[in-house]
């Protein structure tokens, strides 16, 4: 399959680029942090900052529609009950149906 | 050699092991994403090679969704680098949080292990505590590079078989998935304020833009930002 294995290289540029910018993304947190002197009030938002990515990460989605909000509580009610497999299983199947009814 | 505040495992090959069996669940909502990636790639013109290298030397899932839409769109290189950029500011803030692992780790060994840092790999890694080893680390790494190298490839080269994954509910196994992890952030009724800020402005935000991440960065400034003011009023209490 030749076609496959044709390389753009204004496509590699820009991978190269992208790829370099994300990495230091990834490798500027911990160094930019090393670096820095933080009171209490800083780390206490430092602390805070894992939940609050992930409850970012999620509302948009979890909010877009009244069956997915359901499905979510669901999920956040035995999140702490069940192991995370049985959990993401139940919510992914929760959804299936609350998409149907509603 | 230093492995900072990692836990040093009895056996490696253990939490290597544990490290892939938690990332199964991520993978099975993964791969679906990977195989549409793939097949926008293809519709944009890019060949298997091309989102291949993209998935190995990028591997951010969302920014490769922007930058395959703005390659299809036709957009100049510069713009399409910068907006990966942006896509992946919040990486700051996630790594800033695992700085304490990371002090005394060699330089070349960090800058290997944050490479592989998403957003999954990310929470994984905070979810599994002070039993962290790099072994775990490395496990996840290894399950979700692999994952999404082969999916995004086998995407383009299958084309536009694959349906909308929403279909499914496989949309929801990323929400269920971030979820459970936030649980696991739960130190009662004082964790509310912060997360209820970060939900308002990371919906404002999302309102407001089209596409893109910065409701996330938003979200985590908004919680960041009430979870100091907590600190502080706190502060207040003590010294009165």
């Amino acid at each position: 399959m030749p076609e496959a294995l044709t390389l753009d290289w204004s496509v590699f540029a820009i991978v190269l680029g992208g790829g370099l910018v994300t990495w230091m993304t990834r490798i500027g947190g911990p160094w930019l942090i090393a670096r820095l002197r933080l009171g209490p009030a800083a780390n206490a938002a430092l602390e805070a900052t894992p939940g609050a990515v992930l409850v970012a990460l999620v509302a948009p989605a979890a909010m877009s529609r009244p069956s997915d909000a359901l499905a979510a509580a669901f999920v956040c009610l035995i999140a702490r009950r069940v192991p995370m497999v049985v959990a993401v299983a139940a919510g992914v199947v929760a959804v299936v149906v609350l998409r149907r009814l509603m | 050699m230093s492995t900072g505040s990692f836990a040093v495992p009895a056996s490696p090959r253990q939490d290597f092991a544990s490290g892939v069996v938690h990332s199964l669940p991520i993978v099975a909502g993964a791969i679906p994403f990977g195989f549409l990636l793939g097949s926008l790639a293809a519709k944009a013109g890019l060949s298997a090679l091309d989102m291949g290298l993209m998935s190995a030397l990028v591997f951010a899932g969302s920014s490769q969704f922007v930058a395959v839409e703005l390659l299809d769109k036709g957009s100049a290189g510069l713009a399409v680098v910068g907006a990966i950029l942006l896509v992946n500011l919040r990486h700051l803030l996630m790594g800033a949080t695992l700085e304490p692992r990371f002090r005394g780790v060699p330089r070349a060994r960090a800058g290997l292990a944050l490479f592989f840092m998403t957003d999954e790999q990310w929470a994984l890694a905070l979810r599994r505590g002070p039993e962290l080893s790099l072994a775990y680390w490395y496990g996840v790494a290894a399950t979700l590079y692999l994952a999404w190298l082969s999916s995004t490839v086998a995407g383009t080269l299958a084309g536009a078989l694959i349906a909308d994954p929403t279909a499914w509910g496989l949309d929801f196994t990323f929400i269920a998935v971030f979820l459970c992890l936030l649980a696991g952030f739960w130190r009662g009724i004082g964790s509310l304020p912060p997360w209820l800020a970060s939900a308002a402005a990371a919906l404002a935000v999302h309102a407001l833009s089209t596409g893109g991440t910065w409701h996330i960065l938003a979200g985590a400034l908004a919680g960041g930002a009430v979870a100091a003011l907590q600190a502080k009023g706190l502060g207040r209490t003590r010294d009165a």
